[in-house]
């Protein structure tokens, strides 16, 4: 009686352990589950988005690092940028001027604009976007629209002050733009803003636009 | 009057005993929002804080820090709030001196926290799941089934010696046992030869076992479809790309550009989130998600227009899910930029995830599939131009040999056909 009591106990026994191994090896939720052999799933050398442990001789334990101070990339001359992120810069950029040979063509100005711009300042600059529309403490309403004569006459160089520092509630996209993709969007901004101002009220402009134009009349 | 001050303050202490459990109170009520006790918050960490301050000191900074600096001038005082970037702590009149010993008393005693995960860390890398307390259980498991093991030895051992005494008792132990499947086939099934029978059942449980566990291994093991970790931030997917609608390049910028569709950096957070804390929505707080953003910048909402960013930002320790072995090469701008195809054809619904998961398997026979069938857009993309022009030249000819010949006239071309199927493409 015993000898099968114990057999059956080894059976439960090892179904456990068996269905606990099984189901640690199935990845859900936080559970990635299991490799068949990290060392060829993870790289010995120093990746930056496929980092497994801490880095013990990196700043912050990231495989990444900052380039030395003082030097330039190959190639990445453009991304020195000399004038300072305050007042006197601001001014003192309306000075720059976009290299001459960039293309245009390319309609690279309108594609970057549509996934940089478009979340907040709205497909024709009418600062209608949706995230503009959902949150309301971003007061789009005090926000000049492109076709305003203010943004008209503005200097491109102080459009690339702003896009590579931010000015009040926008910040830098100096990390998401090269230089030179700042001066394709910047071409595009100024396309917009040749745009014939509507009389009669458009398409799918919001009321937001509304008060916008009541608050620049004013 | 400061003398005098001292004077009180000084026999407050010999004169009561600082009751910590009061300080532990008034710590919880007043100083708690920015400090912790072994960790830096807001403010310092406050541990050992008796041994670096003097009592007196701390009194004055923590009733009225302002005076402390402006009117007495404390040098120590003037270093500390220098050193917060002018971050100013808050004025504590309403704190007796007593109180400020009681508060002494308490971070002198207080317990050290218990570690738990630690939300934002210095970046530790990516990965993974603790399995400790699994391999915990294992080797109980393991254990207890060799201490059942040696019990049911000795029990049978002992029977064996008590039958050997008293044989009339354990007449039907003694009796000649009956074998396996002699108890368990009926009939005749049961006298057959138990080594042939043995074989066979053998047979019969290692084939579907050894079916079953094959397909796991390649379909479970090491396939992490269905892996949605918790992130230190709970970013929230559905939120930002599905009623933000933001496009996803807004965030993963390198996706054209790069190998790696990148994890946004986090200024890119605070191109919004220095104007949008959600205070509406937590009492006039800041959401504690978007706080995680400042921490881990060591940003402070409340400081002076260009001395918000302190000098000990934290990375944030992203989890990252969708992960092929470094053996095989991927390319997100081939696919993104050359190849148009969107996010969603690998990562799925991703604007309907409230916390990301990986919904495809990512395995090479998923990424063969896909290569068979896919139509490369050839027309009106500078990339394939060489190749449209030489298809479109092989079909003028009529030339029934070259692959990219169809009979419509038309250019049809796989990513299979354009080499999405060689081996060293991917594994080099």
């Amino acid at each position: 009686m015993n000898n099968t009591m114990s057999k059956k106990l080894y059976i439960f026994l090892s179904t456990i352990v068996a269905s606990v191994m099984m189901s640690s090896c199935v990845s859900r939720g936080n559970n990635a589950g299991w490799e068949y052999a990290p060392d060829m799933y993870y790289s010995k050398g120093y990746e930056p988005y496929s980092q497994v442990d801490s880095n013990k001789i990196n700043p912050y334990g990231m495989n990444m690092r900052e380039p030395v101070p003082g030097t330039i990339a190959i190639g990445k001359l453009d991304y020195q940028f000399g004038l300072e992120n305050n007042g006197d810069g601001y001014e003192a950029s309306i000075d720059l001027k976009a290299p001459t040979n960039l293309s245009y063509s390319d309609g690279q100005g309108k594609h970057l604009f549509e996934i940089y711009c478009v979340v907040c300042h709205g497909k024709l600059g009418n600062n209608d976007g949706e995230v503009f529309k959902k949150v309301p403490t971003l007061k789009p309403g005090a926000w000049k629209a492109y076709t305003d004569t203010y943004i008209r006459e503005l200097p491109q160089g102080k459009i690339y002050h702003t896009l590579t520092y931010g000015k009040n509630n926008m910040g830098s996209h100096a990390s998401v733009l090269t230089p030179s993709e700042r001066w394709k969007v910047i071409d595009y901004v100024k396309q917009l803003s040749r745009q014939v101002v509507p009389s009669a009220p458009q398409m799918d402009i919001p009321p937001s636009s509304e008060a916008n134009k009541t608050t620049l009349t004013n | 009057m400061l003398s005098a001050f001292m004077a009180l303050t000084s026999s407050a202490f010999t004169q009561d005993l600082p009751d910590a459990d009061n300080g532990k109170k008034l710590f919880e009520a007043n100083c708690l929002g920015c400090h912790a006790i072994d960790k830096k918050e807001i403010g310092p960490a406050l541990r050992g804080i008796h041994l670096r301050r003097t009592p007196e000191w701390l009194v004055q900074w923590i009733r009225n820090n302002e005076k402390f600096r402006k009117v007495t001038k404390d040098p120590d005082a003037i270093a500390l709030y220098n050193e917060y970037n002018g971050a100013a702590m808050n004025v504590f009149e309403n704190l007796t001196p007593v109180n400020v010993q009681e508060i002494v008393e308490y971070i002198k005693t207080a317990p050290e926290a218990p570690k738990t995960a630690v939300v934002i860390d210095a970046g530790d890398g990516t990965k993974k799941e603790d399995n400790t307390n699994l391999y915990i259980l294992l080797t109980l498991v393991a254990i207890l089934s060799i201490v059942l093991l040696i019990l049911a030895r000795v029990k049978n051992t002992l029977r064996r010696i008590a039958a050997e005494k008293n044989p009339e008792e354990y007449a039907e132990w003694l009796a000649p046992k009956k074998g396996f499947f002699e108890k368990s086939l009926p009939g005749k099934w049961g006298k057959l030869n138990p080594t042939v029978l043995t074989l066979f059942a053998i047979v019969i449980v290692s084939v579907p076992a050894l079916y079953y566990g094959f397909e796991f291994s390649i379909t479970e093991v090491a396939v992490q479809k269905g892996y949605a970790p918790k992130q230190p931030i709970a970013f929230s997917h559905q939120l930002h790309a599905g009623q933000l609608k933001m496009n996803c390049q807004y965030c993963h910028s390198s996706v054209e550009k790069s190998k790696q569709a990148s994890i946004p950096a986090l200024n890119t957070c605070m191109n919004c989130h220095k104007g949008v804390q959600l205070t509406e929505k937590y009492n006039g707080e800041i959401s504690p998600e978007i706080k995680k953003i400042y921490t881990a910048l060591d940003y402070n909402p409340e400081g002076k227009e260009g001395e918000q960013y302190g000098k000990n930002p934290r990375p944030v320790r992203w989890i990252r899910i969708h992960n092929l072995p470094d053996h095989a090469y991927f390319n997100h701008s081939q696919h993104v930029k050359v190849g148009k195809q969107s996010c969603q054809t690998c990562h799925g619904a991703i604007e309907k995830m409230e916390v990301v998961q990986q919904v495809n398997t990512l395995q090479m026979g998923w990424c063969i599939d896909c290569h068979r069938v896919s139509q490369v857009d050839v027309a009106n993309n500078n990339y394939y131009k060489a190749l449209h022009d030489k298809a479109k030249a092989d079909i003028a000819k009529n030339n029934q040999s070259s692959k990219y010949f169809s009979a419509d006239g038309t250019v049809k071309l796989t990513a299979a056909m354009n080499g999405g199927l060689e081996c060293s493409k991917c594994h080099y």
